[in-house]
């Protein structure tokens, strides 16, 4: 369709030389030649030109410009095709999908058959997972362009994505039958393995077999073949086909945990002696794997996991596996197998450290000097596990003393002293660590996150720099390649330390980089149906359905909710204007110190401005060169910048919070901390429908959490309150909906109720509990003070008794200073290495490690 | 069982700090900065040995150019204890043999051994070391003080017989 008001031939031939420009990026001769038109009176209102110079302008990142010229150019041809395509465009290039949906959609009605529209819009439908509106522009594309390959593979992947399995192997059987022709390459391979995933999802594993089989010679994929038509055996409970084509997997790859066990199942395996049996024909076919002793390790029960564990650890000590504990922990969930580890870890570093063999045997071969060493080293880790810290600080001594000079040594002590509740020590031992080797970028991250979770963020940042790229802070490279460990857990250590603006930017940070990934899938959308990889395109599409359901997105918000929800009540003062110390009313001697003092300070400033300003200049230059560098895409996205201090002063803190619960209510609902976490938002802004539904979704989840039961409790005593306001179609949905939960009692006898059982149940319960009491009927606050502060509950733990600390000092149970020190005592007396129960003048400082390594001074003659 | 692997491996900015923690437990004396950055240039003639790839030992020499002669010194060549009597120290020593020999213009190498420090006597005599001087009081603040030179002679001197002199510098070793 031409457009409605069409240029003469001369102009015409100017306006395809800007499209051309547009498309080889040469958006100046571009501008040139749209001038050249639109200078001319008679074509200075040409709808196409304006629209075009707008979208070449919007390359050349000049945004406002663009949007202004292009919708002028809009207004000028409201039925160009053209017009409405740029348009779609510009807002596609802003990430604005929807509204560029409209636009393609508007173009298309003036020009139905435009393939390059067609194309775009089902781009965007994908991304948009617009399925329905994707399978009927796929259909339009597949009608105008029949012969082509990517028309029939879009065409079956928009039924395959609906879940119409049938229609979409009937595409692709008659795409395989009428358009391919031999001779057979990889991205025909890479079809009929797509072809047989489809088949296999609409659960006809016979007729995926059938496929696999008939196919077989023209798939180059031949490891796919074996395991998925293993996999389709055991589905299809053909046991004995499974077995030989699982025996045949295990001579390929004999470290392969998976085979095993699908060997297993093959072979109907179900007596544990039998398994074991079964791991020991293996055991001899491949000497030298590893799997098979390990999985028969899990298997095995008493006697003979004795002796079965005492060949493995013998063996993994001899060679110095540094793993070897991390391997086994999970033995550990088993109470005798942990003992008899134990037993042989003992009588191992005995008999090595006295005769160098592991038992006392007369004719046992001599082990490795380092034999004993790596003993030592799993007993350390094996008493840590057991949270038995005098003990483990014991073993990893020892071994430090036999060699001072390997690394995991002190990162194991490290470990040690952070679960014992003393990150400060812990971080230490990891700098020690990480100063060995400096060039190992694995202790280095593991020193930056103790220092993390120490609360030193500046120290792990300098930690990391040595690693990140040089003339760039390296929170921002950091930020940049994505580093999302980091900055989980610099969010949590700003949440911890109170500074709720830095927090809520590293949260804000992590959340971006989710949307990030999500905005990095549009290229693969084109890209894979090219190159025909289209089992890991739609897995693809799969993960980025759930991509939120990350833990690192969970755990940024989380920090943010909590940070948010802090921030609404007690939000943010104006900060007060630093005064000047009070100089008149200090001694002489005094007043020399501070002017002192502030000399020194005021040195130290000056020489930071000095380094910072250098800093600015380098990474002024590295944002220049990286402009440069992404001027051929201007589609990178404008975003605000995140300044800590606006984030913590949001006017909206309760929509914010909002923003990062909404993910996580569809992909994370089966935690039931997203639920609290939206009652507790829900409850503040008084929302009975919203709050009701958080707590059912929770207690269908775990009906005796004791967070759950505090809400349950809040709710209640609300309702009071404002039961008799609610609209009353409201008020009867909680009333029958809350019924099997309140069971017609009163908030207060549910308290009761709760704390009777809650002290024998858990810690965390008999806080909430004794909270919940103490709220409800402070009269009875020393019997809830009581509660909380008992020490002889199940499940007591460090982070158990710092929350009951907050939760006293944060005077939940009113003044209570004297309570607070008998309890912060006799917390230390069960915890002794714990900081948190350590009175500050105890506590490690901070600055210098001594080392115990080093011996008095001795100088040499000269 | 099979037999532990012994190498040797360069020393680096990254890794002297497993130097020092070694020479620390090693050697009753302590050696300043200097000695370390001048081991970051020294190349081949500064080594650490691994055994099944821990750091157990370390060797470190440098060229000592005094008494009208080029002599290696080593400095210090030392072994973590328990790894002890399995052939690291050799290991040491023939890559210092060896490196003097490529280089083909040394007269002799020498080292310290304090006086009662019997097995480390033994132990260089196997390779052709002899003492050649006693020097009283040449270490500070430990017992004994005294110092044997030990000595092997590569080639005969050619000009002058050895004088009598100091050690000019200050960097010693304490071997066991």
């Amino acid at each position: 369709m031409p457009p409605s008001n069409p240029l003469p031939p001369k102009e015409n031939a100017l306006f395809k030389r800007i499209l051309r420009c547009y498309e080889h990026k040469q958006y100046k001769n571009g501008l040139k030649f749209a001038k050249q038109i639109l200078s001319n009176p008679k074509f200075a209102e040409h709808g196409e030109t304006l629209a075009m110079k707008g979208l070449t302008l919007n390359c050349l990142g000049r945004k406002d410009e663009a949007y202004e010229y292009v919708r002028r150019g809009l207004r000028n041809d409201l039925k160009s095709p053209v017009c409405w395509h740029v348009y779609g465009l510009l807002q596609r290039s802003d990430k604005k999908y929807d509204e560029a949906i409209k636009c393609y959609r508007n173009a298309l009605k003036w020009e139905k058959e435009n393939i390059q529209i067609l194309r775009d819009l089902s781009l965007l439908q994908i991304q948009m997972r617009d399925l329905e509106g994707y399978k009927d522009t796929r259909y339009q594309l597949f009608m105008l362009r029949p012969t082509q390959r990517a028309s029939w593979i879009g065409f079956a992947m928009s039924y395959h994505l609906l879940g119409d399995f049938e229609m979409a192997n009937s595409i692709l059987d008659a795409f395989r039958t009428n358009q391919m022709k031999g001779p057979y390459d990889y991205e025909h391979s890479e079809l009929l393995l797509y072809q047989n995933m489809v088949l296999a999802e609409s659960g006809q594993y016979e007729r995926a077999l059938h496929h696999l089989q008939k196919f077989q010679s023209q798939i180059s994929d031949k490891l796919s073949i074996k395991e998925t038509s293993g996999e389709y055996y055991l589905k299809l409970k053909r046991y004995k086909e499974g077995e030989t084509v699982y025996e045949d997997l295990l001579k390929r790859n004999p470290e392969n945990v998976m085979y095993y066990q699908k060997l297993v199942e093959a072979k109907q395996l179900r007596d544990p002696d039998a398994i074991v049996a079964f791991y020991e024909v293996y055991k001899k076919e491949f000497p030298k794997a590893i799997a098979p002793r390990r999985l028969q390790l899990t298997e095995a029960r008493m006697p003979s996991f004795e002796r079965l564990v005492d060949e493995y650890l013998r063996h993994g000590l001899h060679k110095g596996i540094p793993p070897l504990f991390v391997d086994l922990r999970s033995l550990y969930a088993d109470e005798s197998k942990a003992e008899t580890i134990e037993k042989f870890i003992i009588q191992y570093i005995e008999n090595l450290s006295k005769s160098g063999t592991f038992s006392s045997e007369p004719d046992e071969v001599k082990q490795p000097a380092s034999a004993l060493l790596w003993a030592y080293y799993f007993a350390a880790q094996h008493y840590d596990h057991k949270q038995d810290t005098d003990r483990a600080l014991h073993y990893i001594e020892a071994a430090i003393e036999h060699t001072p000079t390997l690394i995991e040594l002190f990162i194991v002590k490290g470990r040690i002293y952070k679960h014992a509740g003393d990150p400060v020590s812990a971080y230490k031992w990891l700098e020690e660590a990480q100063a060995m080797d400096t060039a190992d970028r694995y202790v280095n991250s593991k020193c930056a996150r103790y220092m993390l979770r120490a609360g030193h963020v500046k120290r792990a940042e300098e930690m990391c720099s040595k690693f990140t790229r040089e003339g760039v802070p390296a929170t921002e490279n950091l930020n940049e390649m994505q580093c999302m460990w980091f900055q989980t857990e610099a969010a949590a250590a700003y949440q911890r330390s109170q500074q709720w603006g830095e927090a809520l930017k590293k949260a804000h940070e992590v959340d971006r980089h989710f949307s990030e990934i999500m905005e990095d899938q549009f290229d693969f959308h084109s890209y894979c149906m090219r190159k025909m990889t289209l089992r890991s395109y739609v897995g693809l599409l799969r993960l980025e359905d759930v991509l939120r359901s990350h833990p690192f997105y969970f755990r940024c918000a989380r920090v943010a909710i909590q940070v948010y929800l802090r921030l609404y009540a007690h939000p943010l003062q104006d900060v007060p204007q630093t005064t000047e110390p009070d100089t008149e009313n200090l001694a002489p001697s005094e007043l020399k110190k501070l002017r002192n003092k502030q000399r020194k300070a005021k040195r130290k400033a000056e020489q930071e401005s000095a380094l910072a300003a250098q800093v600015q200049v380098k990474r002024e230059q590295h944002h220049k060169a990286r402009q440069q560098q992404e001027q051929g895409d201007p589609e990178a996205p404008q975003l605000d910048e995140l300044i800590p201090d606006k984030l913590a002063r949001a006017e909206d803190p309760l929509e914010q919070a909002l923003k990062f619960l909404q993910p996580l209510r569809t992909l994370g609902a089966d935690r039931i901390d997203t639920h609290l976490m939206a009652f507790e938002i829900y409850f503040r802004k008084e929302k009975p429908l919203l709050m009701l539904q958080s707590i059912k979704r929770a207690w269908r989840l775990d009906s005796s959490h004791s967070h759950l039961h505090d809400c349950l409790l809040r709710f209640r005593s609300w309702l009071d309150d404002t039961h008799a306001s609610l609209p009353p179609s409201v008020a009867a949905v909680i009333d029958t909906e809350m019924r099997p939960m309140f069971q017609g009692r009163s908030a207060q006898t549910m308290a009761q109720e709760y704390m009777q059982q809650s002290a024998e149940r858990s810690q965390l319960a008999a806080l909430w509990g004794a909270r919940a009491m103490r709220r409800l009927q402070p009269a009875r606050a020393p019997e809830a003070l009581k509660l909380a502060t008992r020490l002889d509950l199940p499940d007591l733990s460090i982070q158990g008794c710092v929350e009951v600390l907050e939760s006293l000092r944060d005077g939940d149970f009113g003044p209570c200073e004297k309570d607070i020190e008998e309890y912060i005592e006799a917390c230390r007396v069960k915890f002794p290495y714990a900081n948190a129960f350590k009175p500050p003048a105890e506590q490690v400082p901070d600055h210098i490690i001594e080392d115990p390594l080093q011996p008095k001074e001795i100088t040499v003659n000269n | 069982m099979t037999r532990a692997k012994i190498e040797l491996g360069d020393v680096t900015p990254h890794n002297i700090k497993q130097l020092k923690k070694l020479n620390t437990v090693v050697f009753p004396v302590s050696y300043n900065d200097k000695f370390y950055k001048d081991v970051l240039e020294a190349g081949e003639l500064a080594k650490l040995a691994y055994y099944n790839d821990i750091v157990v030992g370390a060797v470190c020499c440098r060229i000592d150019m005094s008494e009208n002669s080029r002599r290696l010194y080593i400095m210090t060549l030392g072994c973590l204890y328990p790894y002890r009597r399995l052939g690291i120290g050799t290991l040491m020593v023939e890559h210092v043999l060896k490196y003097v020999e490529q280089d083909g213009n040394f007269d002799s190498i020498f080292l310290h051994v304090q006086v009662n420090n019997e097995g480390a006597i033994d132990f260089y005599k196997r390779f052709g070391f002899e003492i050649v001087e006693t020097k009283e009081h040449y270490y500070k603040r430990i017992e004994p003080a005294d110092a044997h030179v030990l000595q092997k002679t590569i080639r005969e001197p050619q000009s002058a017989p050895l004088m009598n002199g100091t050690v000019p510098h200050a960097k010693t070793n304490g071997h066991d």
